[in-house]
């Protein structure tokens, strides 16, 4: 652990090559205190990840946390099965250990979602 | 006929009503037709799930007029963004979910609900219910679909100039919408003047941006 006096927390952001961002295949390191959102902090580093509502609600933002310990106090569609399964949301997503996340998870998400009857995965995947 | 040249085709064959070189055109400027159709239909789910929201808010802020009728502005201008971009759905050769649960569900944006639990009887509770509760919903809801509709930008910026023109008209509205609840929410919760700027709509749900073009009129 490397959490420095003010709760700032380093977070490894792996960019997977098959996404169509600009920094796909780039791993950055961000420092990021614990009252900022994964998403917010790598925006404003110049690292730019997709996202949509910023609410928690979207899944837009998906990743999966690899290691570390994120917290989501103001995610509005996000549980505990959820984290359970290894997913985060990067927009409501604050981190409370060093921690490394693979981003752009969208697709994975939804049809895990909706591999568990829940939405919008089992809105927009149904037959 | 003595004079007859072939039709330019590009990636579609001369009366070919299988595909549409409206999407194929968008296509060949590097934006998935079916991706960015996906995602109007989740964002216009959003202006319709808030259009019903707002109807609720607008009632329970009980006699505070002026917030009203500011509500009532958002929540009609919503649904004219609804649809302002049904018809875009369409023309990427996509469709209105047939189950209004599906739509709501795959909403961009959070059901922006009356903040309150309901009553043993099915009522809301009302005893506890703050009008700057409510002023907050309304706005988290706007910027919401500020971030939706930013992206829709985004992501037909030089590639498809008409769902750009789309959504950067509605995106001049909720910015609006939110500079007003601004507003509202500084003085009521925190006492402070912070002004909007901007004028009162001529009629309710004006939609000066995403009506002027009224193609609506005909349906």
């Amino acid at each position: 652990m490397t959490q420095s006096s003010d709760d700032t927390w380093t977070v490894t952001i792996v960019v997977p090559e098959e996404s169509a961002l600009d920094e796909a295949g780039e791993t950055h390191k961000v420092e990021i205190s614990e009252d900022e959102t994964i998403l917010a902090a790598a925006r404003s580093a110049g690292v730019w990840l997709t996202a949509d509502c910023q609410q928690g609600w979207c899944i837009t933002c998906a990743a999966r946390l690899v290691d570390g310990d994120v917290v989501h106090p103001n995610a509005r569609r996000y549980d505990t099965e959820d984290r359970e399964a290894g997913y985060i949301l990067t927009c409501t997503a604050k981190p409370r250990a060093d921690s490394t996340v693979v981003v752009e998870q969208y697709d994975e998400f939804l049809e895990y979602r909706a591999a568990n009857n829940k939405p919008p995965g089992s809105s927009k995947l149904s037959d | 006929m003595a004079n007859e040249k072939e039709h330019g085709s590009g990636s579609v064959e001369p009366g070919d009503t299988s595909k549409r070189v409206g999407a194929e055109v968008i296509r060949e400027r590097g934006v998935d037709p079916e991706e960015l159709r996906e995602k109007l239909i989740d964002a216009i789910g959003a202006e319709f799930t808030t259009y019903y929201y707002y109807t609720n808010l607008r009632m329970h802020l009980a006699g505070e007029e002026d917030y009203k009728e500011i509500t009532e502005d958002a929540r009609l201008e919503d649904r004219a963004h609804f649809e302002l971009v049904v018809p875009r759905v369409y023309e990427l050769e996509g469709s209105l979910p047939n189950d209004i649960r599906d739509f709501a569900d795959r909403a961009s944006c959070p059901d922006a609900e009356v903040p309150t639990p309901m009553d043993g009887s099915g009522e809301f509770d009302t005893s506890e219910l703050e009008v700057e509760d409510i002023l907050e919903v309304l706005l988290e809801a706007e910027r919401c679909a500020i971030r939706t509709w930013s992206e829709i930008c985004d992501m037909t910026r030089g590639a498809d100039p008409r769902t750009y023109d789309m959504a950067q008209r509605i995106l001049n509205e909720e910015m609006d919408h939110e500079a007003w609840f601004i507003e509202l929410l500084s003085k009521e919760r925190d006492g402070e003047i912070n002004p909007a700027g901007h004028f009162a709509r001529g009629e309710p749900g004006d939609a000066p941006y995403t009506k002027n073009n009224p193609f609506n009129d005909s349906a």
